[in-house]
């Protein structure tokens, strides 16, 4: 199989996978508790205005409809419209994505930065005590609820030290490197960054702690293979034997479980913003399930789902890419 | 099942591992606190009002805290050092509401057991029967059952959890206490609450898990020689199923039963924290109360913290044991 | 006379374990002699694969060198250890085990390279065989830039994280140069490998076993070695493949005059290929001297047995004389001071029961036996009664069923049939 016809096969399934997070959300809005008017108009209200609300939302069709509705709506890229605000879902949803993302990609850039070398030392120098250092942060931070993380990175960084600010996003990176660059004035991106870094922190952690744990012990397993004694015996210089050799096979199971625990990382990232008030899509979803606007907790997770599948789709063709065993199987 | 061979592994890689002996203690300690919670209690957990002369939540025994200012006396106030005598009886201090947060701690463990045991039993009878039958048959059964599988994996666990009690609500059980009931412990409730809707998301959430690899395993032990000469006596899948495949893949269930029950404390705490459990006597509950609370009353949020790292971390521990010791072949971890 | 090139002395390697000490290579002397094919031979578990992985300085915990010296004679090397090293020094020849690990480390790939047992386990799958013939090249070419008689680090070792780092985004910091590319093309060509341009951005699992064994060799010769380690190199081919190896092999050492180090336990292997031959039990070598001396004028019963435990055309129809019983512990505390081979030797006798020294046999004068029947005759008077050591020595069983668990770490992979015991610590790693 070649890697276009791989990736072909893998998108196909990822289509697939996005109708099902439709199909469910939209099962989830159909029994949900509830009746969507009351958000709309005050209960007291006349039924016949009611009833009027009630058809122009097209909630009086038969459920089969407005699925199909709303299937066409999601293809030219209309989630409808909140209950509570009357705003269209995918501005409401759009407008989000970046905080998320800035803050999934400094959470998953500490990973890797801090956590890979940490792993390679770790199994490198086994059983000595910069070993058990990272087993013991490693443990205790796959062990620790990322929401109490943050509050006590508040605790001690913000309240006891005032190191960095408790809460908000007051300016996005994109606005940030764009003043910058327009006016090189620097407080923007100094400020975007002393807000990042304790949600960025929070988030981080976690997965620091997954990956070192599991390259550790993917790298313990990998440096007992006879290729490695092959290698050495070539005379290659132990920095190339670790990373380039060595490491290359270890981040092909790595790749898988973080292919398998991306899930994980979105919702770290939903409770994060809800402890640091980080206006991304996990505090617009848990603002929307505590009010019971159905149209945003929709569209939310199926943009969860969608970034959850192209994701996937890029941690495919990376194991494919360091893995050339797996195009030809 | 459990083999003599498997009972000597267990049993030297326990004997070998610091870590495995302090992971099991501290579970026991926790479990034994859970079950015991209303004797070793000091305090009825729901009881408020305990505050001190000047209004304030008790710290725990042995801290200094300022009952007033907190800045840097530019409001004119100053500090004043308070050492908490320890003949206070608040040992853990009070929280928000002047409830004895020891007291809530030992009550706050049963939910987190409660929900962590019970959820996982749920998410395996849930997930092994379904991944035992996709493996197990293969083919066009296999594909379209581990397509549902996809979906639900491409759901956040925290994030559909939230969804899923957004449909069903926040129900509780009551379950009466034994202990209570008996006797031994005055004034303590007499009902245990079991967060049900909670214990059933949780589970609905991670079966997932469990499916895929069951799913693994039967995939490997269909192929066995034991299993064919089974089918070639006419043995019905239905008891290839029950006799063969379930007890040979249950080495790595067990392994992943017990990170999932890790993994579902933690998820449990971050429901309770953001409020959806629906009771109030849980340790992620209790975190929420004390966020705003930092600035005067730190022990709010960080005792009940640490209790969560300290039970995740013994159940981790106890995991990487039965892994080392078991060794099966489990790719995914299930996480917050 | 030719000289020597390698000169081992009193060589003991160990494996520190939960269950004991293991000697897995105890006191061990031998030479070799330049350009010449050395052989050990020996069952798996008698320290013949430790004996090479010492050599190569590639014994990793919980192993460890614990004595003796191997001298190699490198003219150029002993000027530059000279300096500040005396004692590592003897003429020409300069004790591998007394300089520092940095220097080791560099003659690796380039003074001495290995030839592993399994060509499929031994390359890295996730990258092109090219790729690793062309690191193989560059080592070497990296050390001739720059030689050690300046007695700086090798440029090699100058490859630092930093390097790596850049090489990710910068094509002219990688570490493999594309003179080196083509030269791992012409290694293929020279090992026999069809369409060497095509087969070079193969990966492993793309090529059979004995393509990949002679890719193994091509690798091994990239750095123009004084001395190759063969371990095993057919053991893990078809008989046909290894017929076709050992010609290239054999070919290979006539035309580049190359000292060949050969591990095996197949006397077939040892007959065709090696000039002399040291017959390795228990860490011990029992017995040596040249092809003729072994197989002619052997004295030590082990050996004796070892050869009647192949089979012989010339007897077709005859039985095979197995030798009875196992490869024994290499454990400290259980091997005792006797001769190692006593409670499976058929003309044990008392004498026996302490370790024999080296004695000088008849034949060559290289020809040295570790036994008392080099000094006696075997007398049935002195016989050691049948069942001796069942009870006084072996009390428990099948403790000694499993040496290799004994390095810690579980058996890697069977060998032959008649060898049912893995070297200890050797191939597990």
């Amino acid at each position: 199989m070649s890697l276009a016809k791989f990736l072909i096969k893998r998108t196909l399934q990822g289509i697939f996978v996005v109708w099902g997070v439709v199909t469910i959300t939209f099962g989830l809005r159909a029994i949900a508790p509830g009746d969507p008017v009351d958000l709309i108009v005050d209960p007291a209200t006349s039924p016949e205005i009611r009833q009027q609300v009630r058809e122009e939302m097209g909630l009086d069709q038969p459920l089969l409809i407005q699925y199909i509705e709303y299937l066409q709506g999601i293809l030219v890229g209309d989630l409808g419209f909140s209950y509570q605000s009357r705003r269209d879902v995918t501005t409401m949803v759009i407008e989000r994505v970046p905080a998320t993302l800035e803050l999934a990609i400094a959470a998953t850039i500490v990973a890797i930065v801090i956590a890979i070398p940490l792993g390679v030392i770790s199994a490198t120098r086994r059983h000595e005590p910069s070993d058990y250092g990272a087993t013991m942060f490693s443990l205790v931070g796959i062990s620790t609820p990322n929401f109490w993380l943050g509050i006590m990175l508040i605790l001690v960084l913000s309240v006891q030290f005032g190191l960095f600010p408790v809460s908000e996003r007051p300016v996005g990176f994109v606005e940030a490197v764009t003043v910058l660059v327009t006016t090189g004035y620097f407080n923007d991106l100094i400020t975007w960054f002393r807000h990042m870094t304790l949600p960025a922190l929070t988030l981080g952690t976690y997965f620091t702690a997954l990956i070192t744990r599991l390259t550790r012990s993917g790298m313990v397993d990998e440096l007992g293979k006879p290729y490695v004694t092959a290698t050495e015996a070539k005379g290659l210089p132990s920095v190339l034997i670790r990373y380039k050799h060595v490491l290359r096979n270890t981040m092909i199971p790595i790749i898988t479980v973080l292919g398998l625990q991306l899930g994980t990382l979105i919702g770290g990232a939903v409770i994060t913003e809800w402890v640091f008030d980080w206006p991304g899509l996990g505090t617009r979803l848990i603002n929307a399930l505590y009010a019971g606007d159905w149209p945003v907790i929709q569209g939310v997770l199926i943009f969860i789902g969608i970034g959850f599948v192209v994701i996937n789709i890029v941690v495919d063709s990376l194991y494919a890419y360091l893995n050339p065993r797996v195009v030809d199987e | 099942m459990i083999s003599d061979r498997l009972k000597s592994s267990l049993k030297r890689e326990f004997d070998q591992s610091l870590m495995a002996k302090l992971g099991l203690s501290i579970a026991l300690v926790i479990i034994l606190v859970a079950t015991f919670a209303p004797i070793l209690a000091t305090h009825h957990p729901g009881q408020t009002g305990h505050f001190d002369e000047e209004g304030s939540s008790y710290p725990p025994i042995g801290f200094d805290y300022q009952t007033h200012a907190w800045e840097d006396g530019d409001d004119g106030r100053e500090r004043i050092p308070h050492t908490v005598q320890p003949t206070s009886e608040h040992v853990l201090g009070t929280n928000n509401l002047g409830q004895d947060v020891y007291s809530r701690m030992l009550f706050g463990a049963r939910t987190s057991l409660l929900v962590g045991l019970i959820g996982t039993g749920l998410a395996a009878a849930f997930g092994v029967p379904f991944g035992l039958v996709a493996g197990y048959f293969g083919g066009r059964t296999d594909d379209s059952m581990m397509r549902v599988a996809d979906i639900m994996l491409a759901f956040p666990s925290l994030v559909l959890a939230i969804a899923l009690i957004g449909v069903f609500g926040r129900s509780v059980q009551y379950i009466p206490d034994p202990i209570v009931m008996a006797g031994f412990a005055e004034g303590m409730p007499e009902y245990a609450v079991l967060p049900g809707t909670v214990t059933l998301v949780v589970a609905l959430v991670n079966w997932v898990w469990f499916a895929r690899v069951a799913r693994g395993e039967a995939l490997a032990i269909r192929n066995e020689e034991y299993v064919k000469a089974a089918r070639s006596l006419g043995a019905s899948n239905w008891t290839v199923l029950r006799k063969h495949v379930l007890p040979n893949s249950l080495t790595p269930i067990i392994v992943l039963a017990t990170i999932q029950v890790a993994a579902i404390i933690l998820l449990e705490s971050s429901l309770s924290y953001l409020g959806f459990s629906g009771t109030t006597l849980s340790w992620g509950y209790e975190i929420s109360q004390g966020q705003d609370y930092l600035r005067t009353a730190w022990w709010i949020s960080t005792i009940p913290g640490v209790a969560i790292v300290l039970a995740v971390i013994s159940i981790n521990l106890l995991g990487d044991w039965l892994r080392d010791a078991l060794d099966p072949n489990i790719e995914g971890e299930g996480g917050v | 006379m030719t000289e020597d090139i390698i000169r081992v002395e009193g060589l003991s390697t160990r494996f520190f374990t939960e269950q004991g000490q293991v000697n897995a290579v105890d006191d061990l002397d031998f030479r070799i002699e330049r350009g010449e094919v050395f052989g050990i031979v020996g069952e798996s578990g008698s320290g013949k694969s430790v004996t090479a992985r010492s050599l190569m300085d590639l014994i990793e915990s919980p192993g460890r060198i614990t004595d003796g010296e191997i001298w190699f004679n490198d003219a150029e090397l002993a000027d530059s250890v000279a300096e500040g090293n005396e004692e590592a020094v003897d003429g020409d020849f300069v004790d591998l085990l007394s300089i520092t690990e940095q220097q080791r480390t560099a003659l690796r790939g380039t003074s001495f390279s290995m030839i592993f047992q399994d060509p499929e386990s031994s390359f890295n799958p996730s990258l092109t065989v090219g790729e690793q013939l062309a690191e193989a090249v560059e080592v070497q070419q990296r050390a001739s830039a720059n030689p050690r008689s300046t007695k700086a680090k090798t440029q090699t070792a100058d490859y630092s994280f930093g390097n790596y780092l850049l090489s990710t985004m910068l094509p002219s910091q990688r570490f493999v140069t594309d003179e080196s590319r083509e030269r791992a093309i012409e290694l293929l060509e020279l090992v026999g490998i069809p369409d060497p341009v095509e087969r070079a951005d193969e990966y492993p699992h793309e090529y059979s076993g004995g393509m990949l064994q002679r890719a193994m060799i091509a690798q091994a010769l990239a750095g123009e070695p004084d001395v190759l380690v063969a371990d095993e190199p057919t053991t893990a081919l078809d008989v046909t493949i290894q017929a076709q190896i050992l010609d290239l092999l054999d070919e290979l050492q006539e035309e580049n005059g190359m000292t060949i180090l050969l591990i095996t336990h197949n006397l077939g292997v040892v007959a065709r290929m090696c000039d002399r031959v040291g017959v390795m039990y228990a860490g011990e070598i029992v017995e040596r001297g040249t092809l003729e001396d072994v197989f002619d004028d052997h004295v030590h019963p082990y050996t004796e047995g070892l050869l009647g435990s192949i089979p012989d055309l010339a007897s077709a129809g005859g039985r095979l004389q197995p030798i009875g019983g196992n490869v024994p512990s290499l454990l400290d505390h259980e091997m005792g001071d006797r001769c190692h081979f006593a409670d499976r030797c058929p003309k044990a006798m008392d004498q026996c029961l302490e370790h024999p020294p080296e004695y000088a046999a008849a034949g060559s004068d290289d020809h040295t036996v570790r036994c008392v029947l080099a000094e006696r005759s075997y007398d049935e008077q002195d016989s050691l009664p049948t069942g001796y050591f069942d009870e006084t020595e072996r009390p428990a069983g099948d403790k000694h069923e499993d040496p290799d668990r004994s390095a810690g770490e579980p058996p890697e992979e069977r060998t032959q049939p008649q060898t049912t015991i893995d070297e200890v610590g050797g191939e597990s790693r």
